[in-house]
C-alpha cells in the first residue's frame, strides 16, 4: 500500500484524496429556517415598537402644539386665568429634548383632568376612588420607572415607547374616572 | 500517482478562486433574490454550498456535534451578512471566513470560562480538545490509516491551520488573515501538523 520512500509526499496524496464536501444532516436546513424566520419575527416586532414610539411621539408633540396655540390664541384675548403650571421639579432635564416637550404635554393633560376628577370625587363612591387612585399609583410608578431608565439610555426607542404608553394608560384611568362621576 | 493525484488537487483546490470558477451560473442571481429577502433563494445557496461548509466545519471542529452548529450559525449570519457582500471573493471564500470567525469566536469564549478555572501552559490545550467520540489513539489511526480521524485528533490550532492551508487550499497569508496569526506561526503550526500526523499514520 505505501509505496512511497518520502512521508511527506505520502501525506499529500492522502490529503488530496479527502472528499471537498460532506452532506450536512438533512434536518439542518430546516433548523436554520426556523431561526430565520424567528430573527425575522424579532425585527418585525422591534419595527413595530419603534413605529409606535414614533407615533406616540407625535401625537405628544401634536397636543403639544395645540396646548401652545391655544394660550397664544387665550394671552392674545387677555383672558387672565394662569394655567396652572407643572410642577418643575418632575420637567425632565436627563430627557432628550423631543420627549421632554411631549412629557409637558402629558403633564398639562393630566393635571387638567385631575382637577375635574377632584372635583367631583365626591359623587364616586369611595371603593371606585380606591380603584382609581390605586390604578394611578401604578401608572405613576410605571413612569418614573421607565423616566429613569430612559435617562440612563435615551436613544432606546422601545423605552421611548413605554414611557409615552405609561403617561397615556395614566391620562386614560383620569379620562374614565371624570366620565364616571357626574358633574355636580 | 502521487505527482497525477497532486496535479489533481491542484487543479481542484489549490487555490479558492478555483472553486469561484466552478460556482455554478445564475449564484448571482440567487445571491441579489436571498438579499431582497427571498428565502427560497437562501436555500438553494444552502443547498450549493452546505456540503463545502460541513466539511469544512467538521474538519475545523473534529467532531459532528459542533460542527452542525457552526454551519447553522454560518448560515444565519450569512442570511444577515448578505446584504454586505460585496462578492470580492468567491461566495464559499465568504462563507468559509464566516464559519472561521464563528468557530473563533466560541474558541475565544472557551478560553474565557477555561481561565477562570485552570492555568494551562499551551494555548492549543486551552481550546476544546476533541470530543472523546472524535479522538483516536494514535496507533488505531495508524491501523485505519484514517486521515479524517487523523486530522480530528489534532490539537485544535493546528488542526485549523492544516485544514485551512493543506486541505482547503488557502494560502499562507489568507490563513494567516482568516485566523489573526502571524505567518511565522502559521508555518510552525503546518510543520507540527504534518510531523503529527505522519506520526499517527505511521508514514
Amino acid at each position: 500500500m505505501n509505496e512511497h520512500t518520502n512521508p511527506d509526499e505520502r501525506l499529500d496524496e492522502l490529503t488530496a484524496a479527502l472528499p471537498r464536501e460532506i452532506a450536512p444532516p438533512p434536518e439542518l436546513w430546516n433548523a436554520i429556517r426556523v431561526e430565520l424566520a424567528a430573527r425575522s419575527s424579532d425585527a418585525r416586532r422591534w419595527d413595530r415598537w419603534r413605529l409606535a414610539a414614533a407615533a406616540l411621539l407625535i401625537a405628544a408633540s401634536s397636543s403639544l402644539l395645540t396646548l401652545v396655540a391655544l394660550r397664544a390664541r387665550d394671552r392674545a384675548h387677555a383672558v387672565a386665568v394662569a394655567p396652572a403650571s407643572p410642577p418643575a421639579a418632575r420637567v425632565a432635564s436627563g430627557l432628550p429634548a423631543q420627549l421632554a416637550s411631549a412629557e409637558q404635554g402629558y403633564l398639562r393633560s393630566t393635571m387638567a383632568l385631575r382637577r375635574t376628577l377632584d372635583e367631583r370625587r365626591d359623587s364616586l363612591a369611595p371603593s371606585t376612588v380606591a380603584t382609581v387612585e390605586r390604578s394611578l399609583r401604578i401608572a405613576d410608578s410605571a413612569i418614573a420607572e421607565a423616566r429613569a431608565a430612559l435617562e440612563r439610555d435615551p436613544s432606546n426607542a422601545m423605552l421611548a415607547a413605554l414611557f409615552a404608553s405609561n403617561y397615556e394608560r395614566k391620562i386614560d384611568v383620569l379620562r374614565r374616572a371624570t366620565e364616571l362621576a357626574p358633574r355636580t | 500517482m502521487a505527482s497525477a493525484l497532486s496535479l489533481v488537487r491542484s487543479a481542484q483546490t489549490s487555490h479558492p478562486s478555483g472553486i469561484a470558477a466552478r460556482e455554478p451560473a445564475g449564484e448571482d442571481a440567487l445571491v441579489d433574490r436571498a438579499r431582497r429577502g427571498d428565502v427560497d433563494a437562501f436555500e438553494r445557496l444552502y443547498h450549493l454550498h452546505a456540503g463545502r461548509v460541513y466539511a469544512l466545519c467538521l474538519r475545523l471542529a473534529g467532531e459532528p456535534v459542533e460542527a452542525r452548529e457552526l454551519v447553522q450559525d454560518t448560515f444565519v449570519h450569512a442570511w444577515e451578512a448578505l446584504p454586505r457582500f460585496r462578492g470580492e471573493s468567491s461566495l464559499t471564500t465568504w462563507l468559509h471566513r464566516i464559519a472561521v470567525n464563528g468557530l473563533l469566536e466560541r474558541r475565544r469564549g472557551d478560553r474565557r470560562r477555561t481561565a477562570r478555572v485552570s492555568l494551562v501552559e499551551d494555548e492549543d490545550d486551552v481550546e476544546r480538545a476533541p470530543s472523546a467520540g472524535a479522538f483516536v489513539a494514535p496507533t488505531d489511526v495508524a491501523t485505519a490509516i484514517d486521515l479524517e480521524r487523523a486530522i480530528a485528533a489534532l490539537p485544535p490550532g493546528v488542526r485549523r491551520a492544516f485544514v485551512l492551508h493543506e486541505v482547503e487550499g488557502y494560502t499562507h497569508e489568507e490563513v494567516a488573515g482568516m485566523t489573526g496569526l502571524a505567518t511565522g506561526t502559521l508555518r510552525a503550526q503546518l510543520h507540527r501538523a504534518r510531523q503529527l500526523l505522519i506520526k499517527a499514520l505511521s508514514l
